[in-house]
């Protein structure tokens, strides 16, 4: 593969003077009128919208991307406290419901450019290949339409882009990384020691972080706020690893503007733009093909949005796929009290994980599987977990103030795909008057399975690591799927190229065209996957084609 | 309560001798310390709550956080305050239960049935109640689990109230220093992490056995 700075330029465009944004950059940058008709828009500037925005200006295309949040300055906008991050999620209304329902806000669901990656942990693992065929291998999930040999070297150049940093990796493909992996904090150390007493395999990494030299990026501080957004410039985001380099080659990135609708000729069924509103103004960007990526819960949303006389029930809805096969991931997290200070909050959250248990163990009641990982909750978080328990008033004052005492790991449990997991759209209206999204989520006996599976192993691996107490709380994290990639229409909304099968010149590039999550966490996945089909659409499409 | 009860014990208190997180504040950077220290300034004016809502709140508030029986001059940290600027700015995580209101009006109805419950059982408003009095509608509250509490499910009412309540309590820099934790640390960052291991300004438990957990029911060893 070639120089990462030859394809990716994103590192070295960041000033090296401490600031943290090229505000050159983006003040040179090109901006696009409304009427012009640009070769591809892009709808939110996340993990999966940044990647085929910087692939596509690389290509020469004119492209824009337009992002409902901020243009986010890391020096400016961030703050190393837990409470004042609040502007980083997407906090506009939504609707919660079924048997297990999910919150999102903080817990998944990111605004601005970057995405969700400005707050995500950092954790940056790949998928298995059974992860392609968890139907076909256990009767449970889907297939995808394509599998893991074809993602493979986009894996490879993302993980050079980002850059991950972690020990050689023994599972799923065996496979190693560009950067050693970091040192250690406390949380790690006992995960470590624990698994050590287990005689069970545990690694340091991958986490996109940089450990060492990588363009003008900073190393990491060691300062545990990863889940506020990184102030250094350390943790990788797509503000900092593709934006830069977008931006560079003629990309338009515009901020703070909401998509409301895709606009459907009806004679040719073709996107011909977006409406967007900007400052309170609507607006109608032209566009020879349009590109969403605005995560599981808004994409779909628009999509049903977009209902139109072609799309009475929503675009793209014509076998009510529109929404369907949502998935979070059980993330149960076990702590365990030590006597010694673990203080957990001194090192990213992101250390320590294992997949040992990642793939489905025939002697168990259960199919597939989950991983472990360090989480390092702050004190916020931590009350949760503590008051989780039942504590209150005075207990609770003082079960906190053993905070330095605990050590804290999370799992992360694939739940199975199903249809009623899912969204639709609320009676509720937003402030542009539009119907909000109302998210249902019910587990199985699988998932629930799962669950206790994977307390049961953060038990003993604290226990192993000496612990004379711990405490579980159940939670869940990250969102995949609602809008799946199938090989037919009737079974999903985008072919394996990402292309929806009933509008030729749309596309979905996000987390909702996954169409199972496996135990890993899922941004390198989505960037992965929406690189694929950047290349596929660069090769196969004159411009606008 | 009458006057003439001495303080409880406060175990929680004096764990990390002379720690003081705003001591260190000099080294944060300029956009933290603008946002952290607005919260040991002056507490924000209500703006959402009425008179008689933020009453209850404040006595159920300081319940939850063991701030009810705070000795003077301990300064209390304004929990209702907090959570009022964020309910007046709609600063809410934005989801809510399809069987719940959003969160300001959450907080209205389960305010005013919190005071309901108390004039039915002691013939008096809930912030007018005793500590004990309070104490026992709170407990009464949690004990309900799944189960129906005017018209909401109690869980969910209990989430709302503690998540917003902890927010609060633990974004203060007086609570960083009770539980030993050391606050912003952008741009100094660690240079100690470990078991075990400090930084030159952090203190040392001076209890770290007296694990006040040990023992308790419902902790699995
Ligand atoms: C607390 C937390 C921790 C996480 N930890 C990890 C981790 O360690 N590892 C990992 O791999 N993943 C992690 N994740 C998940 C990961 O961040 C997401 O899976 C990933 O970023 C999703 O990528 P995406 O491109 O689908 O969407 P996003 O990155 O969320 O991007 C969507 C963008 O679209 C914009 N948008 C949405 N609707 C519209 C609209 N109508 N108009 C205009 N713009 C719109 C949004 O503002 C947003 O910027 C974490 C997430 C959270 C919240
Ligand atoms: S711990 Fe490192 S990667 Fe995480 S926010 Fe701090 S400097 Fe960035």
């Amino acid at each position: 593969m070639s120089n990462v700075r030859d394809r990716n330029e994103s590192a070295w465009l960041l000033p090296a003077d401490g600031k943290r944004v090229n505000h050159q950059l983006r003040q040179d940058m090109r901006r696009f009128d409304d009427i012009d008709e640009v070769d591809l828009l892009v709808v939110g500037c996340g993990a999966g919208g940044s990647t085929m925005l910087q692939r596509l200006a690389r290509a020469g295309w004119k492209v824009v991307a337009l992002d409902a949040g901020p243009f986010w300055d890391p020096a400016a906008d961030w703050v190393s406290d837990e409470a004042g991050s609040h502007h980083l999620y997407w906090t506009e209304p939504r609707v919660i419901s079924g048997s297990d329902p999910v919150p999102l806000g903080s817990n998944n669901s990111g605004r601005g450019v970057g995405g969700s990656m400005v707050h995500y942990a950092g954790y940056t693992p790949r998928f298995h290949p059974s992860d392609f065929e968890t139907y076909t291998r256990d009767g449970v999930g889907a297939d995808w339409p394509i599998d893991y040999p074809e993602l493979k070297p986009y894996y490879e150049a993302m993980e050079e882009e980002l850059p991950v940093a972690g020990e050689k990796w023994p599972w799923g493909d065996p496979h190693s990384y560009p950067y050693r992996p970091h040192p250690v904090g406390g949380n790690g150390e006992i995960f470590l020691r624990g698994a050590d007493h287990l005689g069970l395999t545990a690694k340091v990494g991958p986490v996109a972080i940089v450990n060492g030299r990588f363009g003008n990026r900073a190393h990491c501080i060691y300062r545990g706020f990863c889940l506020q957004g990184c102030k250094v410039n350390a943790k990788a985001s797509p503000l900092i690893t593709h934006i830069p380099d977008a931006l560079a080659h003629g990309a338009e990135v515009r901020a703070n503007a909401m998509v409301t609708k895709i606009e459907i000729d009806e004679r040719s069924g073709r996107a011909t733009g977006v409406h967007y509103v900007r400052d309170g103004v609507p607006h109608f960007q032209r566009a020879a093909v349009v590109v969403i990526a605005g995560y599981s819960i808004e994409t779909p949303r628009l999509l049903l949005n977009s209902a139109c006389a072609r799309f009475p029930d929503g675009l793209c809805n014509d076998f009510d796929q529109v929404g369907r096969y949502l998935m979070v991931q059980g993330a149960p997290q076990t702590a365990g009290r030590f006597d010694a200070e673990v203080r957990m909050y001194k090192a990213p959250p992101p250390e320590v994980s294992t997949e040992a248990f990642y793939e489905t163990d025939p002697a168990k009641p259960y199919k597939r599987g989950f991983s472990i990982q360090t989480v390092s909750p702050l004190p916020i978080t931590w009350a949760e977990h503590v008051a989780a328990q039942g504590h209150w008033g005075a207990d609770l004052r003082e079960y906190m103030s053993d905070y330095v005492h605990w050590s804290c790991l999370g799992a992360l449990c694939e739940f199975l795909a199903q249809p009623d997991n899912r969204v639709t759209l609320s009676e509720q209206k937003d402030r542009h008057g539009l119907p909000v999204a109302h998210f249902s989520y019910s587990q199985c006996d699988n998932d629930a399975a799962l669950m206790r599976a994977a307390q049961s192993v953060m038990e003993d691996i604290l226990h192993a690591a000496g612990a004379d107490e711990v405490i579980t709380i159940d939670r869940f994290a990250h969102l995949v799927g609602g809008a799946r990639m199938a090989t037919d229409q009737e079974e999903g909304v985008v072919d394996a190229e990402c292309r929806t099968f009933a509008v030729p010149n749309l596309y979905i590039t996000d987390g909702s065209v996954l169409p199972t999550q496996g135990s890993a966490n899922p941004a390198l996945t989505i960037m992965a996957v929406a690189a694929r089909a950047a290349e596929r659409l660069i090769s196969t499409s004159r411009r606008g084609n | 309560m009458s006057s003439a009860t001495p303080p409880p014990a406060r175990p929680w208190s004096g764990r990390f001798p002379g720690f003081d997180v705003l001591d260190q504040s000099s080294h944060w950077d300029p956009v933290t310390t603008g946002v952290v220290l607005a919260r040991t300034g002056m507490a924000p004016d209500i703006r959402f709550f009425t008179p008689h809502e933020q009453g209850i709140a404040t006595a159920l508030c300081d319940q939850l956080l063991g701030q009810h029986d705070e000795p003077t001059p301990v300064p209390k940290v304004p929990l209702v305050n907090l959570i009022d600027s964020r309910l007046a700015e709609q600063q809410t995580d934005g989801w809510h239960y399809d069987d719940m209101p959003a969160d300001g009006q959450a907080w209205r109805d389960t305010l005013s049935a919190l005071d309901a419950d108390a004039r039915q059982q002691f013939d008096s408003g809930f912030a007018a109640c005793s500590s004990q009095q309070q104490a026992s509608l709170i407990q009464a509250v949690q004990d309900r689990g799944t189960d129906d509490w005017h018209g909401l499910r109690a869980k969910r009412v209990w989430s709302l109230w503690t998540r917003y309540a902890c927010t609060a309590f633990y974004s203060h820099p007086s609570a960083w220093s009770e539980i030993g934790f050391s606050g912003p640390a952008y741009p100094r960052g660690y240079k100690n992490a470990g078991v075990d291991k400090l930084e030159p300004f952090e203190v040392h438990d001076a209890r770290p056995s007296e694990d006040p957990l040990r023992g308790r029911r419902g902790v699995q060893r």
